[in-house]
């Protein structure tokens, strides 16, 4: 795995458990425009937080939906992606995911599958946006086909960090998936984590008949 | 404007920026040359180009240049220094769309961004132009059209 980024896992992540905060991760090439995109959605209100040790920066936003105040926490890679690949920690509690590719580079489009089938290893479930990004450069290419989306279902938005096409509602929709997500979620990893909790506070329950108290009390609060 | 910047270039010897600009009052082509000071195989081009744009003799001169061509024209200048050929030079800085910009080094890779930023600025739209709209949404109907080229061939498991 990537240098010097393993102690992204000491980054508190128990938070995103909370009904009112979720998790979105940027993913994709080197240079597609990942960091201009965040930059246009915040505009000037953004507060970045540069964590260079773990090569990553968090932008926190807030908003509402459904007249619920939600606190979103963006997270954009800073130079990680050169390894094509991401730390674990990267998709550990992700609610939704914006996946970028530059239309004036094939390469970053080719990519996408790469990312895509890593992102499935930590997140199977996860709602996932595909973003072609650049559109100002040639508008043509709206009209091309991207078949990488259609084929394995993801929406794809056509947007330019630029002149701010459709930048607002891509993140405004990526919130919503992620909020509705949360809601919905039985998130597959998770639950094989939970069963797998539980499981071994049964074994203890047989191995001592003394500790059979404690386990119940724990099991309950497991569930 | 007092001058109209038509051409920029770099002189090697000594180290200095060249720039064909046509004088507004008489309507002239002028050359003016600039040479770079205290700049060397290690400098930082961005921080050398923005010396430049900001000097005080030739700022007047560089209104229609941008950092980021000034920022360019640098690395031309570095990569002599560093014993690069202009050819070399000129070939790193061209964008090959096929390249893998994550195989490069930070240094690199920022300047592959400096060059995107050209396209980049000139498409920008700012939150005080009198047509910004924050939330800018643009149907794109799904057509079919082959005409417009496909980037999925009949390539296998894509
Ligand atoms: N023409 C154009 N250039 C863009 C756009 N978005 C980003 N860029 C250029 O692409 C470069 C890389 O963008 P950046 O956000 O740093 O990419 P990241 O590495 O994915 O975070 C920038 O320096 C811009 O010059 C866009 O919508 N249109
Ligand atoms: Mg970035």
């Amino acid at each position: 795995m990537a240098r010097g980024t393993t102690d992204i896992s000491e980054l508190d992540q128990e938070k995103y458990d909370t009904d009112e905060r979720v998790k979105i991760i940027c993913l994709g090439d080197s240079a597609v425009g990942k960091s201009k995109l965040m930059e246009r959605f915040l505009m000037d209100g953004y507060r970045p937080e540069q964590l260079s040790t773990y090569a990553l920066t968090l932008y926190k936003y807030t908003t509402t939906v459904d007249g619920k105040a939600v606190l979103v926490d963006f997270w954009d890679t800073a130079g990680q992606e050169r390894f094509q690949s991401m730390h674990p920690s990267y998709y550990y509690k992700a609610h939704a995911c914006i996946m970028v590719f530059d239309v004036q580079r094939k390469i970053t489009y080719k990519n996408l599958a790469n990312w895509y089938k890593e992102l499935r290893e930590y997140r199977p479930e996860i709602p996932c946006i595909v973003v072609a990004n650049k559109i100002d450069a040639d508008m043509k290419v709206t009209q091309r086909n991207f078949n990488f989306a259609k084929k394995q279902g993801l929406p794809l938005y056509y947007v330019s960090a630029a002149d701010g096409t459709n930048v607002v509602k891509l993140f405004k929709d990526a919130i919503k998936l992620a909020m509705s997500y949360k809601q919905n979620s039985n998130d597959f990893m998770d639950e094989v984590m939970r069963e797998l909790e539980n499981f071994e506070l049964e074994q203890n329950e047989e191995s001592s008949d003394k500790e059979d108290n404690v386990s119940k009390e724990e099991k309950t609060h497991l569930q | 404007m007092a001058f109209v910047a038509k051409r920029c270039g770099v002189k090697f010897d000594p180290p200095s920026i060249v720039l064909v600009y046509e004088d507004g009052k008489t309507k002239k082509m002028r050359q003016r040359i600039m040479p770079v000071r205290n700049f060397s195989k290690c400098s930082d081009c961005s921080q050398a180009a923005e010396r430049l744009k900001n000097n005080a003799r030739h700022s007047a001169y560089l209104q229609g240049v941008s950092l980021q061509q000034l920022e360019r024209l640098h690395a031309v200048l570095r990569d002599h220094l560093r014993g690069r050929t202009l050819e070399q030079s000129l070939a790193s800085l061209r964008l090959d769309p096929d390249q893998d910009l994550n195989k490069l080094s930070d240094e690199e890779l920022a300047r592959r961004k400096a060059q995107m930023d050209v396209l980049f600025e000139r498409n920008r739209k700012h939150k005080d132009d009198p047509d910004f709209v924050y939330n800018l949404e643009v149907e794109f109907p799904e057509v079919d059209d082959r005409e417009a080229g496909s980037w999925d061939e009949s390539e296998e498991g894509f």
